[in-house]
């Protein structure tokens, strides 16, 4: 491998990658890249590029002098996201070598109840069977009870504990005449925190 | 000249455990190259998304990759365990390896998240180092087998001309 | 005579390509060489129009994107709002539909996990992320 010699500009990153740890009522995940001018020519930022529109990024200058240091703030907009996130920021310079780098922003968020499925259906004319709800508590939570209570009353939810931090939450229409339509409000005891799932009587599908 | 008649009984004995041992080194080095292949070719889709992870190839020469790498490796260790094409075996799983960690220490400096290794999406838990350590580990028995067959071979040459 | 390294290694590599050229015979409806989603979960402008009334578009995009233009009759479903705006997309959802979700272009990510999330948390059947996106819907429809 043949080094170069001579001026140039090199931006040294301290981590190219950053895990956070959001809680649970965090609105933003932010992720600060930290920098270092170690060539001996000023570094430009020709553009700073997020891979979604749920993060924006923003450098602290456009160009960083030698010997310099600075970041690059990553603001991670969580939103209704669940579970484990990764999202990139592509930073462009004019270095001579390593023009783009990819800034790495994992966040693990925590999810206090894991709802599957979260829309329970019947056709109309189906028989008004028990469909059933699983629940499972996040590792990171302890919920000992919950409260189930449905928007309508054409359908009725009673929850069980099934143990090991999993309930179980059946469904069962009055009738299935009617294209009728619930939002299922489930409150764990102790949370501020409301968690929501849907039961519908659908249009039978049309015959063609 | 050939000696003839029995080899001594002590050295016949020495020597029948060294091969014995190599034989155990082989069948290590196999049975993880198998076990390794083994878990990729059942999950190619996997595996394709676990080498575009690395962010240093095409998408299509992933999933290429993903479907050849695997069968590679198995045929390679069978080779070990058959000793069919044990050398040719011994140089593709050497330089597999080579490569292998070599892509995890790039993609480590470029601060990319890698969760793969030799082992596919099963290793995923490791850390940086204990990849390496392993990726190392596995080919100092490729290499110490290696050298065991290129001596081998000039031990033979020797008594064929003696 | 015995062959050499490089040729035993050459007749290796050939030996591997057979088992290999057969797993991907196998599972090519499991995965595509153009894009990291299953062809089986991805569909074209043109085979979504065909289906006509029984597809239901849904915009993964942001709502800034979606409220300037979008797909006629689609509903906005994405991550920032999922809990919102998931109850209205199910309320126009049944059985024999097909669901078409798209982002900006075949390289933004949204559409996935948005169906992704279709799939897994209300365990729909017939969801599909729409090959090239935004992008591609205004190609076809000039």
């Amino acid at each position: 491998m043949i080094m170069c010699l001579g001026a140039r500009a090199k931006l040294k990153w301290e981590q190219t990658s950053v895990e956070l740890h959001p809680a649970a009522t965090d609105k933003q995940a932010v992720g600060h890249f930290k920098y270092q001018n170690t060539g001996t020519t000023p570094v430009h930022f020709k553009s700073v590029h997020a891979s979604c529109g749920c993060t924006t990024a923003q450098s602290q200058k456009e160009e960083v002098p030698p010997g310099e240091k600075g970041e690059i703030t990553a603001t991670f907009n969580i939103g209704d996201r669940t579970g484990t996130q990764v999202k990139t920021v592509t930073v462009e310079t004019d270095e001579a070598t390593n023009q783009k780098t990819v800034l790495t922003l994992k966040a693990e968020i925590p999810q206090q109840l894991e709802i599957t499925p979260n829309f329970v259906f019947w056709k109309q004319g189906d028989k008004p069977d028990t469909k059933t709800i699983n629940v499972k508590v996040g590792k990171d939570f302890t919920v000992k009870h919950q409260k189930v209570t449905s928007s309508t009353p054409d359908f009725e939810a009673k929850v069980e504990e099934a143990g090991k931090g999993e309930f179980k939450i059946d469904v069962k229409p009055q009738d299935t005449s009617k294209v009728v339509a619930s939002m299922l409000t489930i409150q764990p005891e102790d949370s501020q925190k409301v968690f929501y799932a849907t039961a519908r009587i659908t249009n039978a599908p049309q015959v063609q | 000249m050939k000696t003839a008649g029995k080899l001594p009984t002590i050295n016949y004995q020495r020597s029948t455990n060294r091969r014995f041992v190599w034989r155990i080194v082989d069948f290590a080095v196999a049975g993880i190259f198998i076990y390794a292949g083994a878990l990729k070719a059942f999950d190619p889709v996997q595996f394709a998304n676990d080498i575009d992870n690395y962010k240093m190839l095409p998408w299509p020469v992933s999933v290429a990759l993903a479907f050849y790498l695997p069968w590679l490796e198995i045929f390679c260790a069978l080779g070990l365990v058959f000793r069919f094409l044990y050398r040719g075996a011994l140089l593709i799983l050497s330089a597999s390896i080579v490569v292998f960690t070599l892509a995890t220490i790039a993609a480590k400096l470029r601060g990319l998240d890698i969760t793969c290794g030799c082992f596919g999406h099963a290793s995923q838990n490791w850390s940086f180092p204990a990849h390496l350590v392993t990726n190392l580990a596995i080919l100092a028995g490729l290499l110490a087998l290696s050298f065991k067959a290129t001596s081998g071979n000039r031990l033979q040459m020797r008594s064929n001309f003696s | 005579m015995k062959s050499s390294l490089v040729g035993q290694a050459v007749i290796l590599a050939a030996l591997a390509l057979l088992p290999a050229a057969g797993e991907a015979i196998y599972f090519r409806d499991k995965i595509s060489w153009r894009s990291a989603i299953a062809p089986s979960e991805m569909v074209t402008v043109e085979k979504a129009r065909e289906w006509g009334d029984t597809a239901i578009w849904v915009d993964a995009r942001p709502e800034d994107d979606f409220a300037n233009n979008h797909v006629p009759s689609a509903i906005s479903l994405n991550e920032d709002r999922w809990n919102e705006l998931l109850p209205q997309f199910l309320a126009v959802w049944s059985p024999g539909k097909k669901t078409v979700v798209y982002c900006s272009s075949l390289s933004c990510n949204a559409s996935r996990e948005v169906a992704h999330r279709l799939r897994k948390e209300a365990q729909l059947s017939d969801v599909f992320v729409l090959e090239g996106g935004w992008e591609a819907w205004l190609k076809k429809k000039r």
